[in-house]
């Protein structure tokens, strides 16, 4: 058993699931990849959980208001064609970047939606972006980005 | 129960899901404010039986009371079968419900 595998089971075990060794074991990345969840900006949580990749910019999409009014609760959809492993998903608003990794599983799609916090952009000039990287099972890693503005801060709470 | 609403419906060959999940997500910033300890949501896993259909590590960046939807193809899964939807937060509590998928 290799330590990614070892790491996904205990994740099943503490989860209190039978830890059955199914086709696909669940890969908890706050463990394997810790420094990606700390890093402050898009380029070093990129390196820090993928290395020094160079991404071709197309094969994601990267889906989100113009403007959000409320950074509270912001609507993201991230889709991908491409035969995905992994999918991880950064911003550059918010004091760490990382805000997502998927683990996509063997008859998974990569169609996902999930509402974010984000702070109000007004801080950067008005130049948020969200960036979603798909780790292709050909090796490949591929980019797509979505410029947005935040109206009001989902941090400041 | 009571701490996630679950939607599962088949739509063609793939399965929708939606889950409404019931938590604070306090960030760090947030938790300073309040003088309360940061706690979110750091994973969440679904599971139709044995086999994994979304696996996501997750960061404090998701909103309060997390709503999330996936996709996955409905292959090998028959009539009956039910969505489980766990998920983990940096207390280390766990909560598991399960939902009987629609149209199967």
């Amino acid at each position: 058993m290799n330590r990614r595998k070892f790491l996904g089971v205990s994740v099943l075990a503490v989860a209190a699931i039978p830890a059955t060794l199914s086709a696909l074991s669940s890969i908890d990345f706050r463990a394997t990849k810790p420094d990606a969840w700390k890093a402050k900006t898009v380029e070093d949580a990129i390196k820090a959980l993928y290395g020094d990749i160079k991404p071709e910019e197309s094969g994601v999409t990267v889906k989100a208001p113009k403007v959000a009014s409320n950074g509270g609760a912001v609507p993201v959809t991230i889709k991908s064609d491409i035969d995905a492993k992994t999918v991880a998903v950064f911003q550059n608003m918010d004091p760490e970047s990382a805000v997502a990794v998927f683990n996509v599983p063997e008859n998974g799609i990569v169609d996902y939606f999930l509402k974010m916090k984000l702070k109000a952009t007004d801080a950067n000039g008005g130049n948020g972006v969200i960036t979603a990287i798909a780790e292709g099972k050909d090796g490949k890693f591929y980019k797509g980005t979505v410029a947005l503005q935040v109206a009001k801060g989902g941090c400041e709470g | 129960m009571g701490n996630m609403k679950i939607k599962a419906k088949v739509k063609g060959d793939v399965v929708g899901v939606k889950v409404l999940a019931k938590h604070d997500m306090l960030t760090y910033d947030q938790a300073k404010a309040k003088g309360k300890e940061a706690n979110f949501i750091t994973h969440i896993t679904a599971k139709v039986g044995d086999k994994i259909v979304y696996d996501v590590s997750t960061s404090q960046f998701w909103s309060k009371n997390p709503q999330f939807k996936f996709k996955f193809k409905k292959d090998g899964f028959k009539d009956g079968d039910k969505i489980a939807i766990t998920w983990t937060d940096l207390s280390g509590k766990t909560v598991t419900e399960d939902k009987k998928i629609k149209g199967l």
